[in-house]
């Protein structure tokens, strides 16, 4: 087992695997940029290195600094978490090449999982099943056009480097292509520095359902039941629930066969997940994730499963020593990703300061953030600021725990989607089960009016209360400049009496 | 003082008048017995109405506040009689064309219209990229583009102008 290893992330994530590698013993080295010198993944590390920048290229995806800062350091291994260079094949080999460990599966199976052309033919070897679509990617709008009408409307444009919901768009008709064709590839040119992309016919009532995989180096291979994430907007997942209300024992077992299938194909070692695309009872391939998913929480809750702990010993040469018959998962579970944005107005993104914070707690409720009160939510990292995680014996009372947990969360300074969550969770369709990946596209989000007097007379208050302390300002705060001043002016004086001491 | 207080597209009066050193607030007329408590500076707000405890949370300035109460966000905008007035006054005159702002902070990636052309509503304006996802910009209403205030590659903080339209000619 590691002594030592690098995280070479930041957020929630870089916190998610200090914790447990903490817990076995572990030493971590934190790495971060500028924007997050105070940030909590730094601070919870055993030993943080400097990257310098503020944009992603200038710091967690530079992999030449990640890599001196482990030799620096003495990491045997590099964790990649989620996002930035966890699937990254030419990343990895470096890391191997760097004579270290790297906490991933192997630099192939991350290429031809990570390239959708070639993730399909290789699934479709396999004998996993795939959606109807092209393999192959199409060279304009012109060209997508005419072979849409083979594969027929509606069409899914995705980038073929793709991933994260980035470069995908949905052309219902030919119209449609060119703008759509336009802005995909742009947007897959500047994710992922490849504008290619592909068409595939996008299913009707389509529900998203993942399994979770855990394989060792030495032919062992588990599956860890399914997710389902199909509460989304504009392709970025919302809520996810394990397990998922559509599927039952019977279509578990052919899922989580065909996913160690596909995992089996490109020699898959470490945890990954297996996305399929569920319509009207049938499965297809839809991707697989080379690395630890941001949902893993909730595999962990119904299964008591640890995922990093798992990565961890299967990365450092250890079987996993127990089979499929282990995997138990009991009662459920539901994760609710709280990212900066503003569902009123159509979930774009919102920046500010985290100027409040009151985080929830009680029985079997888990809260994986990064957050503090104080910390500047830019716009140079990913909006997701945390997620909220609940178990609970059955769902109705894993969906009323998560409702309560909601209710007593509140984060000021940046607008989140945890109110939209809530939303999604009383709605009485979610409750019965009966939902798609389209739930959240029409669903009105306005909150309860039952109280809204109140709230009206609340923020009447409120305004009236500011007009008064502003009032009052003026006198207020130039008394307390000069303050500052006089006393800034002693604290000199005495650091520079204390200096002379200390020469002396 | 009388508030016009906006709770999502809901107009309510607000009235608050200190007497002796208490709050009346009435809303729409109907006064409403409640007991408003701060509990820091930062807008966690105690409400008691009618035996009912209402754990609010406020934040924002004299204009724009959200209140958090169990969960539900509520977005509301506030104005006092003479704010009031003066934007009647200025939605009256923007009529028939207006400028389009940025409603968060991004890269303008790719300008879809030249100035002087005509669009209609819906039309996409411009690319806007913010946190890695590419937004269509689009025409609020039918018009014509009058002036681009940004161009491909320009960083915009929220509410900078991006496009001022006008009302067709013959409209």
């Amino acid at each position: 087992m590691f002594d030592r290893i690098l995280i070479a992330n930041r957020g929630e994530i870089a916190l998610r695997v200090i914790r447990t590698a903490r817990e076995m013993g572990i030493e971590c080295v934190a790495v971060y940029s500028d924007v997050d010198a105070k940030a909590l993944h730094t601070r919870m590390a055993h030993v943080a290195v400097p990257l310098g920048g503020a944009t992603p290229a200038e710091s967690y995806l530079d992999a030449q600094k990640i890599l001196r800062a482990a030799a620096e350091t003495g990491a045997q291994g590099i964790h990649p978490g989620y996002g930035f260079l966890s699937e990254n094949a030419a990343f990895a080999r470096a890391v191997t090449e760097a004579g270290l460990t790297w906490i991933g599966p192997p630099p192939k199976a991350i290429e031809v999982m990570g390239d959708k052309i070639e993730s399909r033919r290789a699934m479709t070897a396999a004998g996993v099943p795939c959606v109807p679509g092209l393999t192959d990617p199409v060279a304009d709008a012109a060209v997508a056009v005419e072979e849409a009408e083979t594969i027929g409307y509606p069409i899914a444009i995705k980038a073929a480097a793709g991933g994260g919901g980035k470069g995908i768009r949905i052309v219902r008709s030919p119209e449609e292509m060119e703008g759509a064709f336009r802005t995909a590839s742009g947007e897959a040119q500047a994710a992922f520095g490849d504008g290619r992309l592909y068409l595939e016919r996008y299913l009707d009532r389509p529900r998203h359902v993942e399994v979770q995989v855990l394989l060792d180096t030495h032919g062992g291979g588990v599956h860890l039941g399914e997710r389902e994430c199909s509460i989304q907007r504009r392709h970025q997942k919302l809520v996810e629930e394990c397990p998922s209300p559509v599927v039952d024992d019977e279509t578990r077992a052919a899922m989580g066969a065909a996913a160690l299938r596909a995992a089996h194909a490109v020699d898959y070692e470490g945890a990954g997940t297996v996305e399929f695309l569920w319509s009207g009872g049938e499965f297809h391939f839809l991707e697989m994730n080379t690395r630890l998913q941001v949902e893993h929480p909730i595999t962990e809750m119904v299964t008591g499963v640890d995922l990093v702990r798992e990565q961890l010993r299967v990365a450092s040469g250890e079987p996993l020593g127990y089979g499929q018959e282990a995997i138990v998962m009991r009662g459920h579970s539901i994760e609710v990703r709280i990212n900066a944005e503003d569902p009123l107005a159509g979930f774009l993104p919102s920046t500010g300061v985290i100027e409040n914070l009151r985080t929830p707690g009680g029985p079997w409720v888990r809260l994986d953030t990064a957050m503090y009160r104080g910390m500047e939510v830019g716009l140079d990292y990913d909006p997701m600021l945390g997620k909220l995680i609940v178990w609970g014996a059955d769902r109705d009372r894993a969906i009323a725990r998560m409702c309560r947990a909601i209710e007593e969360m509140n984060v000021g300074g940046v607008r989140t989607g945890l109110p939209a969550a809530l939303a999604v969770l009383e709605h009485d369709d979610f409750k019965g089960g009966d939902y798609d990946t389209h739930f959240l596209e029409g669903m009105p989000l306005d909150p309860p009016r039952e109280w809204e007097a109140l709230v009206a007379a609340a923020a009447a208050i409120h305004r009236h209360h500011l007009a008064r302390r502003r009032a009052l300002a003026p006198e207020a705060g130039g008394r307390r400049a000069w303050r500052a001043r006089s006393r800034s002016a002693v604290s000199d004086h005495s650091r520079r009496a204390a200096r002379r001491e200390e020469r002396g | 003082m009388k508030y016009y207080v906006t709770v999502g597209e809901h107009n309510r009066e607000v009235d608050v008048v200190e007497r002796s050193g208490e709050l009346c607030v009435s809303v729409d007329g109907e006064p409403l017995e409640l007991s408003y408590q701060e509990i820091d500076r930062l807008g966690q707000v105690i409400v008691l109405h009618r035996g009912n405890s209402l754990a609010m949370s406020i934040e924002g300035d004299e204009h724009r506040v959200f209140v958090t109460l169990a969960g539900h966000e509520y977005p509301i905008t506030l104005e006092d009689e003479r704010e009031r007035a003066a934007q009647l006054a200025a939605s009256a005159a923007a009529k028939g064309g207006g400028t389009v702002e940025a409603v968060m902070p991004g890269v303008v990636v790719e300008l879809l219209v030249a100035e002087g052309q005509e669009v209609v509503e819906g039309q996409p304006l411009l690319i806007l990229e913010a946190m890695k996802m590419q937004n269509e910009i689009c025409a609020p209403s039918d018009g014509v583009v009058d002036r681009l205030h940004v161009e491909a590659g320009t960083a915009v903080v929220a509410g900078e102008k991006l496009v001022t339209l006008v009302g067709k000619a013959g409209d």
